[in-house]
């Protein structure tokens, strides 16, 4: 026998129901600009419809409906996208970094134009070619020496420079270290609180979006794979659980757990000398920097890892892209290779230059080499690096050693044989000039940089695409929700006019009936 | 596909973005002049660019060297000129003093003027430019001459008879000075002879003997070779002007190469403006169309529908 009242519980459901979707409409107006946030829908279903079987239940037809209610509230997510998503972020990170690095660099050597080292040979070559001219003027002599002067200046200031940005680098390490530590902290946070709500059969949506957020900028520094734990109690098998992030090296070793339930581990980027990288000047008698050594995990229940320069994933994440740039393994990496390669650039320059001016001969074994009064010549320039290379101090036009021969002071035979020294080639320099060294390193660099611009136009138009892709799926439509609202507005509106109608039938037996004749 | 305003928006910005990119491309290539501004722009533009650079510069300094080179050959052709034409003075002089109407006081007045010229043909061998002596080999401090009229010895000044070269393209070297301290001697020698000669009271008969004036066959000739001291002058000449015409070739080509360098150079990296600006036009417009459609499409949802 069903129960006078039924319609109305039916309807008063049905009110509710669509008053939770129109409210998660509007949460999702609300939210339409917000950064990460998925659209919500309410999951609505039937109740169970009457009678309900038993043994004392009345014969009658069924089931006749008794209405609807909100199941549970889910927002729209393609986790498949989400993992395309990260990816491509791994990339683009990465290459995004690189092309910063580079293009610092580029800004430094400023080739091709009318000033940096390689005009500097040059000048420095003229200068000598005026004195070939016109050995025993004075004032071309003088102006070789402030040439000489220009060039080693030029290699310290490409030294200093290059170092400064090398610390830049080893500074942002530092800070996207930190970066990583404080997401892991924030992550293992949100995984607390959705352990504690999920149990009680809700689903905490908005914290998902921000834990996506999280882990999307987690990828962008350091490449991460992902698992679920579901949560226990009358958690809803749609909820997700607690989010473990971990670590796997590139070389096989086991994952490193970075993120378990509400544990997190914190990870330090540490030099060859176990210190953490600060882009502070670790060798002030160089003014150079320990290379990186490790990235060490402090991990979840006191476990630690260590993770060496061959177990990160190549090109994946800002953090490799900032080690690449920065240095590791025994001088690799852009800014290292690129200071070596000029320190040996100006090493092998200024010990070809000083023999031939001491001896007159490229290998230093000769005696062809005088000044203006008849002595032999002594050394030009000072130094082993780009770093230190100078103009020995106090040296004067008249020490210059042009001639081979004492007091002949027209004699430019060992002048020449200076200003050839441009143009030898040189076994030490991969078989070429200085100059084409020099030209080889700008080349190889704009090689590097063009390539790693391009991976970066690429990564950023993949993930552009993927981005739609997700945002297909996630984002908010506004005149979706114009729709939707109508939809739960009408119904609502539906629901309340079958309300009066079952008032109107009941009015009719309450009020109408058993009345006859009065 | 599901298409909702966010992507509209983040499409629209995204497009912006790249015409925005490219114009500032272009605006830089216009500003600057040039295709490639860092070396990632195009790799090899670059250092090619690197290297013209540097065949400029040196083709500019080669081209300094070659006034260093002329100034040095002009300077001898003419030194050697002078001495040419003085030797002929000698050879009338000569011829004079030959003649037996002269008397001992003509002679005496003949050898006054050979006196001069010896002093002159000395100066000729001091020739200097700017503060070096030219035929003092790579002693360019020494005058050729001493004070007192000797000659300068090997043994002194070593490097008497060295060349002095100056570049003049990779790998090619010119000797700008010319060696002709024996010449020198050999004149200076003979106009000794000569003053002794004149001086020793001979008749018109010695010393036309004696310095082979008188007979073709050079029968007891005594002082050898006005002659030959002025063909080896001539010779010394020929020797200069072949070096100058040398340098005028080297210098055609340098200019030559100048002007080929400065054309790879520009075919290299200069903007094209032509192509630039018409680029430039297109990148504006397209811009243009893309914001009118962008502020179209977001102007309206169904918000402004709904009543």
């Amino acid at each position: 026998m069903r129960s006078t009242f039924m319609g109305l519980e039916a309807s008063k459901r049905g009110l509710f129901t669509q008053q939770s979707a129109l409210y998660t409409t509007g949460h999702n107006i609300s939210n339409a600009n917000t950064l990460g946030y998925s659209r919500q829908r309410v999951n609505m279903e039937t109740t169970p419809g009457f009678p309900s079987p038993g043994l004392n239940t009345g014969k009658s037809a069924g089931h006749i409906g008794t209405g609807v209610q909100a199941h549970s509230v889910q927002r729209i997510r393609d986790e498949f996208v989400d993992r395309q998503y990260r990816q491509e972020t791994n990339k683009l990170g990465y290459w995004q970094s690189t092309t910063q690095s580079i293009s610092q660099m580029e800004d430094i050597m400023s080739e091709p134009s009318e000033f940096g080292i390689n005009q500097a040979f040059t000048e420095f070559w003229k200068s000598m070619e005026d004195v070939v001219a016109d050995p025993k003027d004075t004032a071309a002599r003088q102006v070789m020496i402030s040439k000489g002067q220009s060039l080693a200046e030029s290699f310290n200031y490409m030294d200093t420079q290059l170092k400064q940005i090398q610390g830049n680098i080893g500074n942002e390490i530092n800070v996207v270290t930190s970066e990583v530590n404080s997401l892991l902290k924030q992550i293992a946070d949100i995984n607390k609180q959705v352990q504690a709500i999920e149990p009680n059969g809700y689903m905490p949506n908005d914290l998902y979006d921000a834990r996506d957020v999280l882990l999307d900028k987690l990828n962008d520094i350091i490449p991460v794979s992902i698992s679920y734990e579901k949560s226990g109690g009358a958690a809803l098998a749609i909820a997700e659980g607690s989010m473990t992030i971990t670590f796997k090296p590139a070389d096989g070793s086991p994952a490193i757990d970075l993120v378990k339930g509400k544990d997190f581990a914190t990870i330090q980027t540490t030099d060859t000398a176990d210190k953490a990288i600060d882009g502070n000047v670790d060798d002030p008698l160089t003014n150079s920097y320990f290379e990186f050594g490790e990235i060490s995990i402090n991990g979840i229940g006191g476990a630690t890892a260590k993770v060496n320069y061959d177990q990160l994933e190549s090109s994946k994440g800002k953090l490799a892209a900032l080690i690449d740039a920065f240095g590791h393994s025994g001088g690799q990496g852009i800014y290292p290779e690129m200071l070596s390669k000029l320190d040996e650039l100006a090493s092998t320059f200024i010990e070809k230059f000083n023999n031939i001016h001491m001896s007159g001969s490229i290998d230093g074994t000769g005696n062809a080499a005088f000044d203006l009064n008849g002595n032999p010549g002594e050394a030009f320039f000072t130094g082993t690096t780009a770093r230190d290379m100078k103009v020995v101090d106090g040296i004067r036009p008249e020490d210059l050693a042009v001639s081979d021969t004492p007091h002949e002071e027209g004699n430019n035979k060992n002048i020449r044989e200076l200003a050839k020294l441009q143009s030898t080639v040189i076994g030490e320099l991969q078989g070429g000039t200085f100059q084409t060294f020099y030209k080889s390193l700008i080349g190889e660099l704009g090689v590097k940089g063009q390539q790693a611009a391009t991976l970066e136009y690429n990564s950023t138009t993949i993930r552009l695409q993927i981005e739609n892709n997700r945002a297909s799926h996630n984002s908010v439509s506004l005149d979706e929700e114009m729709t939707n609202m109508i939809t739960f507005q009408q119904a609502y509106n539906a629901n309340a006019r079958m309300i009066t109608v079952i008032d109107e039938t009941l009015d009719k037996i309450i009020n109408g009936m058993g009345r006859a004749g009065l | 596909m599901r298409v909702t305003q966010s992507m509209l928006s983040s499409n629209m910005l995204r497009n912006l973005n790249t015409s925005y990119n490219k114009m500032a491309k272009y605006q830089e290539q216009l500003n600057s002049g040039k295709v490639i501004n860092r070396p990632s722009d195009n790799p090899v533009v670059a250092v090619k660019g690197m290297g013209y650079r540097v065949d400029l510069d040196k083709n500019e300094q080669y081209q300094r060297n070659m006034g260093q080179a002329h100034s040095w050959l002009d300077s001898t052709d003419e030194a050697l000129g002078q001495a040419g034409s003085v030797l002929i003075r000698v050879k009338e002089l000569i011829v004079q003093a030959a003649s037996d109407t002269n008397t001992s006081d003509d002679r005496e007045k003949i050898n006054q003027e050979i006196t001069q010229i010896k002093q002159h043909l000395q100066d000729l061998a001091n020739t200097r430019v700017g503060e070096n002596y030219i035929f003092s080999g790579t002693n360019t401090n020494s005058p050729l001459f001493k004070a007192d009229g000797t000659i300068q010895s090997s043994t002194d000044l070593t490097g008497l008879k060295k060349p002095i070269e100056v570049n003049v393209f990779d790998g090619i070297k010119m000797q700008i000075n010319t060696e002709v301290v024996d010449l020198f001697n050999d004149i200076d020698t003979f106009m000794g002879e000569l003053e002794d000669l004149l001086t020793s009271g001979a008749t018109g008969k010695e010393i036309g003997d004696k310095l082979g004036v008188n007979s073709t066959d050079g029968t007891n000739q005594t002082i050898l070779g006005l002659d030959s001291l002025t063909e080896n002058v001539l010779a010394k000449r020929a020797e200069v002007g072949a070096k100058q015409n040398r340098v005028e070739l080297m210098e055609n080509r340098l200019q030559l190469q100048e002007v080929n360098v400065t054309k790879l150079m520009s075919k290299n990296e200069d903007t094209d403006y032509a192509k630039t600006i018409t680029e430039m036009a297109t990148a504006e417009s397209i811009h243009q169309a893309s914001l009118s459609v962008g502020a179209k499409i977001i102007q309206q949802t169904l918000v402004d529908f709904i009543r």
